[in-house]
């Protein structure tokens, strides 16, 4: 069979899909590129170079505060939702309960919902009950949005494992949480890696949400950035996305080497 | 099987986080919807009213905002399926050695920070961005296009943010076209363009099905790329919401907007899994 019969992409369509891929990576470029500019406004190519722009957000108490209040976000969001979800998920691949199909699209609902919606519901009920601008309010949040993510890799995960092999464990004396931190869990660590890095990224990333719940004074990084712009564009915004970007691009290489990570994608 | 107290224990702790701080809220939202606002008042008291539903549908400034919602929604979910295809195809079918660096391109844009992407098409759709410059130093044009606070730029910034999400599912949908059958269709003399619209497109039409309404949904439900592209004057359904709850302070007119908004998506996805299941029938 000669090879233009066998399927394989021909010179047309490798030629458009390698245009797309370009497509897909221009404003990150062109992000990075801004950030090295002399000049106080955007210009590519960027007019001389400086790392003027990365001191001055480095030094912002403003920038600096926001980065550490995402952080915190996100570990503590992705920790929660690990540690709940995983639990969830394995109740219901242990069909221990009735109706695990409607309890698993309750689970998913926060996925469904358009996310500003949950945003403005959880402004209402924060105003409420006085939560509004706590650390506790933005964390509840932030789980709500983040498990959905740890549940569904959890699930995806804990439909390849044997369940025999944990009944073995059990056999052969482990109690039940034995048998799973020692049997299942390593099973399933690859799975969870993917699915916390996703939901650690979620919550990194998220406007749509937190927006609506910040107070004055404490802010995540991404809504500082989307505020900001809205006052004007310069070069600072540049730089201190151009740390996100190669922050992303870091945790990626590594969660790839560590648990091929486009196996989960 | 494990003891269904195990069971109530494992699942309770999660159940009771999203009963508490999603279903308890959004329900919470419902009763706000029917009450009146008051300018600089806030909510009647003991006044209800279907008021903020009617005028979803009856006032032309909204019509014309959920109208262009769906709109776009429609045309970046055909442009995500233009773009994405030759793409998918490209991850699915082409060389080995390829596959694992090109997977990792198209997800490293979708991880990567939406105000930090939208942040990068400002820097090239502005009036001064990087494409006007360039069109205008080669001569092409003589004023800057208008590429932002328009449908334009809200088009070209939200493709590229969810053409990653259809490329996933388009390629999972291609690799799953059996190649026997697209070798049994080029064996009994079916040209390559014939193969691939009578076996490959037909049989990746649950993966397109499952893509498009994933962008669609992501699509009409976004704040962060319409407000930063679209600026504060031109809405769409999330950034008219955002509005209703901090300029205005509407609360009831905004929890209205954000049910039908609710609505809107999944109606779209209870449509999608008719669909499915029907195509399954037919099977």
């Amino acid at each position: 069979m000669s090879r233009a019969d066998d399927g394989s992409p021909g010179f047309g369509v490798t030629v458009a899909a390698l245009a797309v891929v370009v497509f897909l990576q221009v404003p990150v470029i062109v992000v990075v590129l801004a950030a090295f500019s002399t000049t106080s406004y955007l210009t590519i190519p960027p007019q001389g170079v400086t790392l003027a722009w990365f001191g001055k957000v480095l030094s912002d108490p403003t920038y600096l505060a926001a980065i550490r209040m995402s952080l915190i976000l996100a570990f503590g969001s992705t920790a929660i939702s690990l540690v709940l979800g995983v639990a969830a998920a394995y109740a219901l691949f242990r069909k221990a309960l009735p109706g695990a199909e409607a309890i698993t699209s309750f689970l998913m609902a926060p996925l469904i919902l358009p996310a500003v919606v949950i945003g403005v519901a959880l402004l209402q009920y924060f105003s409420l009950t006085g939560l509004r601008g706590s650390l506790f309010s933005l964390l509840m949040a932030h789980v709500v949005i983040t498990a959905p993510y740890i549940v569904r890799s959890a699930l995806a995960s804990l439909s390849g494992v044997d369940l025999a092999t944990e009944e073995a464990a059990r056999v052969l004396g482990a109690n039940g949480l034995e048998a799973f931190r020692l049997v299942t869990l390593p099973l399933i660590l690859p799975g969870l890696v993917a699915g916390a890095l996703f939901a650690f990224i979620t919550s990194l990333d998220n406007v749509p949400v937190t927006i609506f719940l910040i107070s004055a004074n404490q802010t995540t990084l991404p809504v500082l950035i989307f505020t900001s712009v809205e006052m004007g564009v310069d070069p600072s915004i540049a730089a201190v996305s151009t740390l996100l970007i190669v922050g992303t691009g870091a945790t990626l290489l590594i969660a790839e080497r560590w648990s091929g990570f486009h196996r989960f994608v | 099987m494990i003891r269904y107290r195990h069971g109530i224990m494992l699942l309770a702790p999660l159940a009771l986080v999203l009963a508490g701080f999603f279903l308890l809220p959004v329900v919470m939202m419902l009763p706000t919807s029917f009450r009146e606002y008051v300018p600089g008042l806030g909510l009647a008291p003991g006044v209800w009213t279907l008021e903020n539903y009617t005028r979803i549908i009856t006032d032309d400034y909204y019509r014309e905002v959920i109208w262009r919602t769906l709109g776009l929604g429609l045309f970046v979910t055909l442009a995500c399926l233009l773009l994405g295809y030759p793409l998918a195809y490209l991850i699915a079918r082409g060389p080995e050695r390829w596959r694992v660096p090109l997977i990792l391109l198209v997800v490293f844009p979708m991880l990567l920070n939406l105000v930090v992407r939208s942040f990068g098409w400002i820097a090239l759709l502005a009036n001064r961005g990087l494409v006007n410059n360039l069109l205008t130093e080669l001569g092409l044009i003589a004023s800057p296009l208008k590429l932002m606070f328009n449908l334009t730029g809200l088009m070209i910034g939200l493709t590229h943010i969810y053409l990653p999400f259809m490329v996933l599912m388009l390629v999972a949908a291609i690799r799953n076209v059996p190649r026997d059958v697209e070798a049994a269709a080029a064996t009994l003399g079916s040209s390559r363009a014939h193969v691939f619209a009578a076996v490959t497109l037909p049989l990746s039409a649950p993966g397109i099905l499952a893509g498009s309404i994933l962008v669609f949904v992501l699509t009409i439900s976004a704040l962060v790329t319409p407000r930063m592209l679209g600026g504060p004057t031109f809405k769409v359904m999330a950034t008219l919401i955002y509005d209703e709850y901090m300029q205005l302070l509407d609360w009831p007119s905004g929890s209205a907007l954000s049910f039908a908004l609710t609505f809107m998506a999944i109606g779209v996805i209870w449509l999608s899994s008719r669909l499915t299941r029907n195509w399954a029938g037919m099977a």
